[in-house]
Formats: structure tokens, C-alpha cells, sequence
């Protein structure tokens, strides 16, 4: 598994798309983080309310690249040709696909690298750079095992790149999507509900409540309990289930 | 026996890829798959190198029963049909990767890398991107990384499909050179029968699914196919219609050759000598396969 990760990582963040995607990533932090300092400065935005924009753009879109990654991990091979060189080799399966989750995992600590400094220069004089950056990391990690094993499973049962970058990306979505409610559909058992099973609302209202709200850090960690089960389960599905899955695809060849 | 095939068989619902494929092979052998598209050449490289799983019989590589899959693909080399590289590794890395991933240390598996690269005539672009390589330095490339683990087996799935004639030639070079040095078993899948009958000690021909053909090549052809063609050179006085003069070429599958030989001494013509042409691989496999 070890040389596996070793040359994933490699390929991912030397002369691969890891840099890019790091650079696209700072760019847009830069933007977030210019609108919320000139919304303080107008006084539209709290101060905590401008860290916390900041660190949910941080998570979901730090998430969103691991995903992309993920979901490229075993399709991609496959369709281009190298899948079958891997699994000549006589590494277990499960090592290969434990090695490219810990690539695609990468992505998401190199985007919690870069949004520190983001976050320390929004919160530090309101003392929540601090409490941002670790409740960021701590439901941001969460979130990215789990949508990293997810991408992973969609990775290796998909024939073709173009499926599995598509169902990832519809499904990160349809996980977002509760955010853009109204308030009041967020409310009342059934709102709340909703809220708590979905990983990506669950992580986000958690972040809210310890960054905005100051409700401290183990106040409100139930609402972890989504990403972590899905962390788990689908890493667990992605390492242990998924190798035998891992298999070319189409007819029988001459 | 470095390979041994029983009853091999693989089946996909009601169609049957591969039926009852038995066969053994030595050390040093090298061995022509053939068969037309679709006839199961393929099917029958990934049972035996372990990627699909046989719905019947049994095969074993170098003593090792194909239930132990893992122990098998560290005894075997194989070049897949079409295989894909990543564009931006060296040919070096991409071997030195491969090298790590049958268990080499780091210092082995650059010493390995250099030695194959040298092996097959890569030594100068091994630091080159592989995006930069031609097809032909991809399939050598392809053949050093079966070579990685020293095989006992080596499969190689249509390694000259699409070279031209001088990548054919490198890439066959490099073939004798596993048989002849390394000793290892080649099967080598090709649609190309002059490749086989260069380089290939024997034949197995696959049509359908089935083996229709084991043996050397001269056997094979034989084995299917009748002598092409009679010639009687130096007739002097005969003038054939097509043709040169004072040679007759008879097709020998349609005319009684000592009918004919009778007939030119009754009208007086000394027949001096006379030629029978070999039959050819390329008869038998027509005759015995769908393509024919």
C-alpha cells in the first residue's frame, strides 16, 4: 500500500493536478475572503460570521477535490489502459485501493493547509482563528474520508471516467443541496432531521454552531455522528468490499 | 512443465469464451497463440495470467495451482493486449514503480529498471516521458516491465500490433532474447503468422473458443493443409499460358501431380525435375479456423 500512496502522491502533486487544483483553490479563498473582510468593513458581516463563510467554502470545496480525485482513481485507470498492469502485479487489491484513498485524501489536507492563513487573518483579533481551524479540520477531515471512500466505490463500479466523475459531482450536490433552503424548512423535528443525517448540513451546522454561535466544542458534537458513520462505512466499503470489484470491464476479447 | 492447462474453460451466461483449453509448455518454449478475433486468445492470456477466474478446469505456472493467484502473478510477465502508460513517467520510473511493486527495494529496483531498459533497447530514452515515446518503444517498454520479476512465464497479448516492419523485428529480437537467455516460456498471441513461424517453436490455434491445432509449426501446417503447388522447371519446349517459359506450375490441390508427369513424358517432354511446394502455416490456419 505504502508505495502505492508514495507514487500516487507523487503523481497527484508533482507535475500532476494536485498544484492546480491547490492554486484554484487559494484563488477562490482569496475572493471569499476579500468579500467577507469588505462586508466587516461595511458592517454587513460579523466578524465570526465572515470566518465561518470562509471555512464552509473551505470544507466543501476541499471536500469537492477529493472527490474528483477519488472518482478518477479507478475509472481513470481503467480507461486508460493501466488498470490491467496494476492488477498483474502481485500487490493486494486492497492495497492498491487503500493507497489511491490516501492520495485523494491528500488533496483535502493540502486545502486545510491553505485556508489557514484565511481563517487567521478573519478571526485572530476576535479570538476565533483558533476554534475555526480545528473544528474545520475536524469536520472537514471527516467529511473528506467519507466523500473520498464514496468517489473510490463510485470509482470502481463505474465503466467509464465520464459516469463516475458525474455521479460523484450529482451526488455532492444533492448533499449541499438542504444548505440553500429556507430557514424555516431547517427547523421544526423533520428539518432538523434532514439536517443531521445529511454528512455535508450535519458538518457545516457544526462548524456554525462552535465558530458563530461559540457553543464551544462538544456542545453540539452529536451532530458528527453522520460524518463520522459515513467515514467509516464507506471507507470500510471502499478498502474491503470494492477490491473485488476492481476488474476490467467489457467483452471477451480475442 | 513451467505451464500446464486441463480442461480451462470460461463462460459468460449461455456464451462460452473459452472451452476445454488444454495444453503444457516448457521452459524456453515459445509458443504461437492464434486464432481468429473473438476466438478466445485473449480470454485465455487473462485466465492464465490470473485477471479473470476459469469457470472450469485448472491450469498451474511453474508448479503454482491456480487457486493461489497472488503466488502465480509473481512467477509471471505479461505485456496485455493495448496496455496504457501513464504519459508523464520516464520509462524509468515507470519501471522502477513496477520493480517496487513486486517487492524490489528502492536500490534494486532502479539497478533492475536500467538493466531491462538496457535489455531492450531503451537505455538512451529512459529518462524520457513516455509521452514522448513511439508505439514500438511503448511495447518494448511494455515487454521490460514483464520482465520486472525475472518470469518463469512470459505472455505477451499482440506485441507488434500496429509496429512497422523494423518495430516488428525489434520487438521479436527482444522475444527470442527472453526464450534464448532467460529461458522462460513465451506464448505469444499474434495475428501475424510469418511472426510465428520466425520466432514460435509451437503453435496452438484457437478458433471459437476451442483448440483446433497443437504442434510445431511444420506439423500444423501439415496437419490442415495439402502441398500448394507442383513446378517442373527446365521443360524447355512447353510454353505455358502464364507464366515463364519452360517452367510449369501446377496447383497441386486441383491436378494429380504424377498424372501430370505421365502426361508430359507421353508427349515426349523430359521432365528433369520437379518441385513440390511446402504447405504453409497460413493453409492450415485458414482451413482450420472460421477465417478461412
Amino acid at each position: 500500500m505504502a508505495v502505492v500512496a508514495r507514487q500516487e502522491l507523487r503523481d497527484l502533486w508533482i507535475g500532476g493536478r494536485g498544484l492546480v487544483l491547490a492554486f484554484a483553490f487559494s484563488v477562490l479563498l482569496s475572493a471569499i475572503t476579500y468579500l467577507g473582510a469588505t462586508n466587516q468593513a461595511l458592517n454587513f458581516l460579523e466578524r465570526r460570521e465572515a470566518v465561518n463563510l470562509t471555512l464552509q467554502v473551505a470544507v466543501g470545496v476541499g471536500a469537492l477535490l477529493t472527490l474528483l480525485a477519488a472518482a478518477d482513481a479507478i475509472s481513470g485507470e481503467r480507461e486508460r489502459g493501466t488498470l490491467e498492469s496494476l492488477l498483474l502485479t502481485p500487490v493486494a487489491r486492497e492495497g492498491l485501493v487503500a493507497g489511491k484513498l490516501v492520495a485523494a485524501l491528500s488533496l483535502w489536507f493540502g486545502a486545510l493547509l491553505l485556508t489557514v492563513p484565511y481563517v487567521w487573518f478573519l478571526g485572530h483579533d476576535v479570538g476565533a482563528a483558533g476554534e475555526a481551524i480545528g473544528t474545520g479540520a475536524l469536520a472537514g477531515t471527516l467529511l473528506a474520508v467519507g466523500l473520498t471512500a464514496f468517489g473510490i466505490v463510485v470509482s470502481a463500479l463505474a465503466d467509464s471516467n465520464r459516469i463516475s466523475l458525474s455521479v460523484g459531482l450529482f451526488t455532492l450536490l444533492a448533499l449541499f443541496a438542504p444548505t440553500q433552503l429556507p430557514a424555516g424548512a431547517q427547523h421544526g423535528w423533520a428539518g432538523e432531521a434532514l439536517l443531521r443525517v445529511n454528512p455535508v448540513t450535519a458538518a457545516e451546522h457544526y462548524v456554525g454552531a462552535v465558530v458563530v454561535d461559540q457553543h464551544g466544542w462538544t456542545r453540539d458534537i452529536s451532530w458528527l455522528a453522520s460524518p463520522l458513520i459515513a467515514a467509516v462505512a464507506l471507507t470500510v466499503v471502499a478498502v474491503a468490499v470494492m477490491p473485488r470489484f476492481l476488474r476490467l470491464r467489457g467483452g471477451v476479447g480475442g | 512443465m513451467t505451464l500446464e492447462a486441463h480442461a480451462l474453460t470460461k463462460a459468460y451466461r449461455t456464451l462460452v469464451a473459452l472451452h476445454e483449453l488444454s495444453f503444457v509448455a516448457g521452459a524456453g518454449e515459445v509458443i504461437g497463440l492464434l486464432g481468429p478475433n473473438g476466438a478466445g486468445k485473449t480470454t485465455a492470456i487473462r485466465l492464465l495470467t490470473t485477471i479473470l477466474a476459469p469457470s472450469g478446469g485448472r491450469f498451474a505456472v511453474a508448479g503454482i495451482p491456480h487457486t493461489r493467484p497472488a503466488e502465480i502473478r509473481r512467477r509471471i510477465g505479461v505485456l496485455p493486449e493495448s496496455a496504457g502508460y501513464p504519459d508523464r513517467q520516464t520509462g524509468a520510473e515507470f519501471l522502477r514503480y513496477h520493480a517496487r511493486l513486486y517487492g524490489h527495494p528502492a536500490p534494486s529496483a532502479r539497478a533492475t529498471a536500467a538493466a531491462l531498459l538496457e535489455e531492450v533497447g531503451l537505455a538512451e530514452r529512459g529518462k524520457s516521458p513516455i509521452a514522448n515515446y513511439s508505439r514500438g518503444m511503448r511495447q518494448r517498454l511494455g515487454i521490460a516491465r514483464a520482465l520486472l520479476n525475472d518470469p518463469a512465464v512470459v505472455f505477451l497479448d499482440e506485441p507488434t500490433l500496429g509496429l512497422d516492419p523494423a518495430g516488428q523485428e525489434q520487438v521479436l529480437r527482444v522475444v527470442r532474447g527472453v526464450s534464448r537467455e532467460r529461458a522462460a516460456t513465451v506464448i505469444l498471441s499474434t495475428h501475424l503468422l510469418a511472426e510465428v513461424e520466425e520466432v514460435c517453436s509451437r503453435v496452438l490455434i484457437l478458433n471459437r473458443g476451442r483448440l483446433v491445432a497443437d504442434g510445431t509449426v511444420a506439423e500444423v501446417a501439415r496437419q490442415a493443409a495439402a502441398p500448394r503447388r507442383g513446378r517442373f522447371p527446365d521443360l524447355g519446349r512447353v510454353r505455358p499460358d502464364d507464366g515463364r517459359a519452360g517452367w510449369l506450375v501446377v496447383d497441386a490441390a486441383d491436378v494429380d501431380v504424377q498424372g501430370a508427369t505421365a502426361a508430359l513424358g507421353a508427349a515426349g517432354i523430359t521432365v528433369l525435375a520437379f518441385e513440390l511446394e511446402g504447405a504453409r502455416l497460413s493453409d492450415a490456419y485458414l482451413a482450420m479456423t472460421e477465417a478461412g
